[in-house]
């Protein structure tokens, strides 16, 4: 692991010597233990962090168990550099989507070893469970490429797994910032005569990309019936950049278009901040309710928002993220959404479909609105 | 309800709406202007109703709906409906058959509710009865008392016209009971971009769509605000802006602007939040739902983070989450918290307030301004450009006049249709 701290060199190979283990397993004892460590270093060299914990009376002496970790806004990253070395440092920095009012948030790298380590086994574990041990599966992406969208996390995620699952069909489908719809087509075309082989097929991408997909088949008035193991990743919204419709309705087209039913889409929450991904269970636990899991390395809690309290079970509350990933920033991560837990899961809480606004106030999110990244 | 229903509903008021337009307009307006009086008169039966189950229904705290209520129906009287009539239409007179410059009302309007805040129900409801244009009213979901109190006030003070209002509760996933209520001649929709943007997909012209987005205001202070009693006064009157219907109103300030540097914009802070806290004892915070909650959170720890990383940014706060105030380092937009949630920004000087303005023109709906002097003049103007479509005094931003042109337009003239007609000859 190449990052200039001996201590934070041990902490990373830790936290990838358990996510390169075949069969990576929720460890409590381990995931306290690391966590620990890793909150004393990130006390110890990020400055504003240190600060904000003294704020709030917290020091590692004081913090006997993970849950004890003070939680950083994740808002906070539009605003300063949250990291354990000096910023130019950075190997590679991964912005959010932006908008035309508001900052862009950043998370600075020293290292991508973790963030890659991490992200692979739940990629596979929740979207190709299926995929034999040395085989690839097709992989169509439909969001940029990285050497197209660099600052993106969500097209550095596609292209490691494109290039370590992904066989030689597999590929982007954004190029230029638009959907190559008739590339697209043509190979979802040839993949539904059988052009694939055996071979697990994959769609995954942001959901905005899938409107526009959807929509240019219903121009064509072409409806696909994709192989049976076909299936779907699908992640984020829509703001600014296509129809907004609710899930419900996106996996209803998917399921028309593509003939891929909802139980074989999987929606991925994820956040540019975080070093890990949280996916849908329907594919690794079928049969089982859906709920968003969490890789071995990562713990989410569901607390109360005024007094971060846990909330009880079936409560809604705020996402608070522990992130074992996070090596090089800050590895708890408080979020503005909603959640609840769910038999060993959780599930994101949206705003609710159709709910109204108490007033005439803009809300926080129609600000934010009008994405330009 | 049913799509039929919607459809039979819109029916019988058009149908009611024939009687009222075989009779003379000064009839209607003086009944609606009684019905303004009575809403106006703390003592009436319908203020009681609306003082008594608001609170339950929208989480508001009684003390803040009895407030809220007081203040901005304190102008709302019939006088001032028939002093709207006379500026925007020219008089009644224009809503009689043959007028010479004649105000039309729509067959059938539409009013498509949205909030809980329940002064925008009162005057959606009124503004089309006024032009002789009956009313078919889908309540928001967070507010089912308001136009129930309004239409049982509208019917006691005149049945002709109680016929002309009928309310069809339309759930806004019902897409086929929407495209019945969207059938109406004339549309009136309150909500987000995204809400707006799905109703004007599905009205097309001859239809008529008159929408309100959602907004947002602000203050903004000179230096002569920022100091002694007059400091004093300007935050007891923005905690009030702040406090009434917790911050939920396009009318309720989400940031001060402050020219003059850092340390006015500590002073002011300081002043805003001993009259926060004053305005919780007064006037409570009501219910606040997880997720105005989570991002009230979320965003006063943002600002404790930004503190402890250096920057020149000071967080106070009440107890509970109250109330809070970000005293901010610039005057970069940032996510609205609501809530009784307010930043306080520095910015050099008058002239830098309207730069700062400037990426939310698209939003603005009101500015609370003082402390300028002879500046002042000079300031409202680049804000009226800016976009703001009303500039007050701190504390009279919940109190806006009836005739208040909000979205920039009148309040009346975007639910008719105009003639003029230039001879005497019949054809």
């Amino acid at each position: 692991v190449s990052t200039a701290d001996p201590a934070r060199a041990a902490l990373d190979a830790r936290a990838v010597a358990w996510m390169r283990e075949p069969a990576a397993a929720p460890d409590a004892a381990r995931f306290g233990a690391l966590a620990l460590d890793l909150f004393a270093f990130q006390f110890a060299h990020c400055a504003p962090y240190r600060r904000f914990c003294e704020g709030r009376g917290t020091t590692p002496a004081r913090v006997r168990d993970w849950t004890g970790i003070p939680p950083v806004p994740a808002g906070a990253f539009k605003e300063l550099p949250l990291c354990c070395f000096p910023p130019e440092r950075a190997l590679k920095v991964f912005r959010t989507s932006g908008t035309a009012t508001l900052a862009r948030g950043a998370l600075h790298l020293d290292t991508l070893e973790v963030y890659e380590a991490s992200l692979l086994p739940s990629f596979r574990r929740h979207l190709l469970p299926d995929l034999a041990e040395g085989a690839r599966a097709r992989i169509l992406v439909l969001a940029p490429p990285p050497d197209e969208l660099p600052d993106s996390s969500l097209s550095h995620m596609f292209g490691v797994a494109v290039r370590e699952l992904g066989d030689a069909g597999s590929g982007f489908l954004v190029k230029g910032g638009e959907l190559d719809a008739a590339t697209a087509l043509a190979a979802l075309a040839d993949l539904e005569r059988g052009g694939g082989g055996v071979a697990p097929l994959l769609v995954c991408g942001a959901a905005f990309a899938f409107v526009h997909l959807l929509d240019a088949l219903a121009e064509r008035g072409v409806s696909l019936r994709l192989p049976g193991s076909a299936r779907v990743m699908e992640t984020g919204g829509f703001k600014g950049r296509a129809r907004e419709r609710s899930q419900g309705e996106l996996y209803a087209e998917i399921g028309a278009r593509l003939g891929i039913p909802p139980a074989r889409i999987a929606n991925q929450y994820g956040m540019t901040e975080l070093g890990s991904q949280f996916y849908d269970s329907v594919l690794s636990e079928p049969g089982a309710p859906r709920r968003k899991l969490s890789p071995p390395w990562a713990r989410v809690r569901i607390v109360d928002p005024v007094t971060g309290a846990a909330s009880r079970p079936g409560e809604v509350g705020a996402i608070v993220v522990f992130d074992l990933a996070n090596t090089g920033s800050v590895l708890a991560i408080q979020t503005a959404d909603l959640g609840r837990e769910s038999a060993g899961g959780f599930e994101v809480i949206g705003r609710e479909e159709g709910a109204e606004a108490r007033g005439c106030s803009i809300a926080a999110d129609e600000l934010l609105g009008g994405a330009t990244g | 309800v049913t799509p039929a229903e919607v459809e039979a509903r819109l029916a019988a008021v058009r149908e009611a709406g024939s009687r009222l337009r075989g009779r003379p307009a000064w009839v209607t307006l003086d009944a609606l202007g009684g019905v303004l009086d009575a809403f106006r008169d703390p003592r009436s039966r319908w203020r009681a109703e609306l003082e008594s189950a608001l609170p339950e229904a929208t989480g508001f705290s009684r003390a803040t709906v009895r407030e809220g209520l007081s203040r901005a129906l304190a102008g709302w009287s019939g006088d001032a409906l028939r002093a709207l009539v006379a500026r925007e239409l020219g008089g009644p007179a224009a809503l009689e058959p043959g007028a010479p410059r004649a105000a039309v009302g729509f067959d059938a309007t539409a009013v498509l509710l949205a909030g809980s805040i329940p002064m925008p129900t009162l005057l959606s409801m009124l503004a089309p009865l006024v032009l002789l244009s009956p009313v078919l009213v889908k309540p928001a979901s967070r507010d089912p008392v308001t136009p129930r109190v309004v239409a049982r006030a509208i019917a006691a003070a005149d049945p002709v016209l109680g016929e002309c209002v009928a309310i069809a509760d339309v759930a806004g996933g019902d897409a086929p009971a929407m495209d019945a209520l969207l059938a109406a001649d004339c549309v009136v929709a309150t909500g987000s971009d995204a809400t707006i943007a799905q109703v004007a997909a599905r009205v097309a012209a001859p239809r008529r769509l008159v929408a309100a987005g959602h907004r947002l205001s602000l203050a903004a202070l000179g230096d002569g605000a920022t100091r002694g009693d007059a400091l004093a006064a300007v935050a007891e009157g923005l905690a009030l802006d702040v406090a009434l219907w917790d911050q939920q109103g396009c009318l309720s300030p989400i940031a001060v602007l402050v020219a003059g540097g850092t340390a006015a914009a500590d002073r002011v802070a300081a002043a805003l939040a001993a009259a926060l806290e004053q305005a919780e004892k007064r006037w409570p915070r009501g219910r606040i739902d997880a997720a105005g909650a989570a991002l009230f959170a979320h965003e006063r720890a943002e600002a404790e983070l930004r503190a402890a990383a250096g920057r020149s940014v000071a967080v106070l706060s009440g107890a509970d989450q109250a109330w809070c105030v970000v005293r901010e380092d610039d005057a970069v937009p940032r996510p609205v918290a609501s809530n009784r949630f307010v930043r306080v920004a520095p910015v050099g000087n008058a002239g830098s307030i309207t730069a700062a303005i400037a990426p939310l023109r698209r939003h603005l709906a009101g500015v609370a301004m003082a402390g300028f002097g002879a500046d002042g003049m000079a300031l409202a103007a680049a804000l009226v450009r800016c976009g703001a479509s009303r500039i007050c005094a701190p504390g009279e931003l919940q109190a806006p006049p009836l005739d208040w042109r909000h979205e920039g337009r009148g309040v009346l003239t975007p639910l008719a249709r105009f003639a003029d007609r230039e001879t005497h000859e019949a054809g």
